[in-house]
């Protein structure tokens, strides 16, 4: 009796949640989120986030291109975040309180608000490993691809709708004269440009239930190279062959008439 | 020697005779074999260039992937499965089976049997809800040949197609455009992100096919809006 509600509960909690969230299936209870990145400060990249989300564990596959490439002649390194807390937008110009050209982390924050999950390649993913360069993806481009255990207030935002992921990291060049002798806010001992937000995108609920990662294997190939090749095969044998023994009949009447 | 010679009209008859029918049955076969050479059609890229005349093609070209609150553009339909699929301009009807995931995250695709059809993957919004409705189906199989969408790279924008739902209800979407992505660059948020309108994605395998990995390095994706829906 206990064993058979305990197999029942799953179910009604799974139905539960189909009639409150109408026109949304899922797998096993998980949802998805995504985020569209888009160049913030002038920044020429763009990419996309997407979050599987089963209880607290969170697939995140994020794709980005475009940033600047090099940083003192290395990779340069990206730190990223999922921002909590805030509006659960992305900043205008307008939030650029110094009228220096360049939104600040800091002045990006009334809209995408503080740190609630470092995106980082390895290990710490606390806001205390915000900007910890060394497990930032680095270089113009990243495919990132981790599983990690989101704390509950990023949960709270996420489900809010207003959990935002920003990934810092201007090109110098880009920024007016004044910005580029600018220290950062974050980390006083490397430039504005550094831990500046480049690119930004709300993660907002899924219309589908689950994601799916990439393609689709939808081929088994019969149509690619040549098909029939046993009748063809067969064909040319008895078209060469036809045409041995024709010579053959044809030498031998030549010979015959000689 | 002499022999033959004395055998030698008869001789001569017969293999000419003979050399006459493997000629004949040879070159049949050829034709034949050439023939039966089929191979899926690609689109073109003018084909991803979205339909003038659909009032949510600009929004199909570029994805405003986000739905919070805003308008929606277009007819949509309440929740309802999909049960068949039709699609005149290729000869394509089909009765849909429902596709889930593969533990890799990967989306399943419909068995690869001789009644080749295309499925619904059951986690995507039913065609005609708000969102994108994923409809999948094979090029072809090494078994069988071709497979119910092995001319889906021949469509172009402005064909329509129909989905019959469970509800009997028939949603008629509009292609809006029709392209072909190498599998390393698929653009999952395109395809599967959200819309502002009720969408259908068509996709099938193309582009050239790998022996090493025995699959397509390429899909097809024929992206559609709904426009009208009747009862059946």
């Amino acid at each position: 009796m206990k064993k058979s509600l305990l197999l029942l509960a799953p179910s009604i909690v799974l139905g539960a949640a189909a009639l409150a969230m109408p026109g949304i299936a899922s797998a096993a209870g998980s949802t998805s989120y995504q985020a569209q990145l888009n160049a913030l400060n002038h920044s020429s990249g763009s990419g996309s986030v997407m979050v599987q989300l089963n209880g607290s564990q969170a697939t995140i596959t994020e794709h980005f291109s475009g940033l600047a490439a090099t940083f003192g002649g290395k990779p340069y390194p990206h730190v990223q975040h999922i921002h909590i807390g805030a509006q659960g937008t992305c900043p205008t110009t307008a939030a650029d309180a110094n009228k220096d050209g360049v939104i600040s982390t800091t002045e990006g924050a009334a809209a995408y608000g503080a740190i609630g999950t470092t995106l980082s390649t390895s290990g710490d993913t606390s806001p205390a490993a915000g900007t910890t360069l060394t497990v930032a993806p680095s270089g113009a481009s990243t495919d990132y691809s981790r599983t990690i255990t989101l704390d509950s207030k990023t949960l709270a935002s996420l489900t809010a709708g207003t959990a935002v992921v920003v990934v810092h990291g201007l090109d110098p060049a880009t920024l007016s004269k004044t910005a580029q002798g600018e220290k950062s806010d974050l980390v006083p001992s490397l430039p504005l440009a550094a831990t500046s937000p480049a690119l930004c995108g709300t993660l907002v609920a899924s219309q589908m239930g689950s994601v799916p990662g990439g393609s689709a294997g939808t081929g088994g190939g019969s149509t690619a190279g040549t098909q029939d090749e046993g009748l063809l095969a067969v064909g040319g044998a008895l078209v060469a062959a036809g045409a041995l023994a024709g010579g053959f009949a044809l030498r031998r009447r030549s010979a015959a008439s000689s | 020697m002499a022999e033959v010679e004395q055998h030698g009209p008869r001789v001569r008859l017969l293999v000419t005779a003979l050399a006459v029918l493997l000629v004949a049955v040879g070159t049949i076969a050829l034709i034949v074999g050439i023939r039966a050479q089929r191979h899926a059609p690609q689109p073109p890229a003018s084909a991803a260039i979205p339909f003038a005349g659909s009032a949510t093609g600009s929004s199909a070209a570029a994805p405003s992937h986000s739905v919070g609150g805003k308008a929606t553009k277009g007819p949509v339909l309440a929740r309802s499965t999909p049960v068949q699929l039709s699609i005149p301009s290729i000869g394509v009807t089909s009765s849909l089976i429902n596709l889930g995931l593969n533990p890799d995250r990967s989306v399943q695709v419909p068995p690869l049997t001789r009644d080749s059809r295309a499925g619904w993957y059951k986690y995507s919004p039913t065609p005609g809800q708000l969102g994108p409705s994923i409809i999948l189906g094979h090029v072809d199989s090494a078994e069988y040949g071709p497979g119910i969408f092995f001319k889906l790279g021949a469509m172009r924008p402005g064909q329509m197609l129909t989905v019959t739902r469970a509800d009997r209800t028939a949603a008629v979407f509009r292609v809006d455009r029709v392209v072909s992505y190498p599998k390393g660059h698929f653009p999952t948020l395109d395809v599967y992100g959200n819309t502002d309108h009720a969408a259908l994605r068509l996709i099938t395998c193309g582009g050239k096919f790998d022996l090493s990995s025995h699959n397509y390095l390429s899909n097809i994706v024929v992206y559609a809006s709904l426009i009208s829906s009747h009862r059946v």
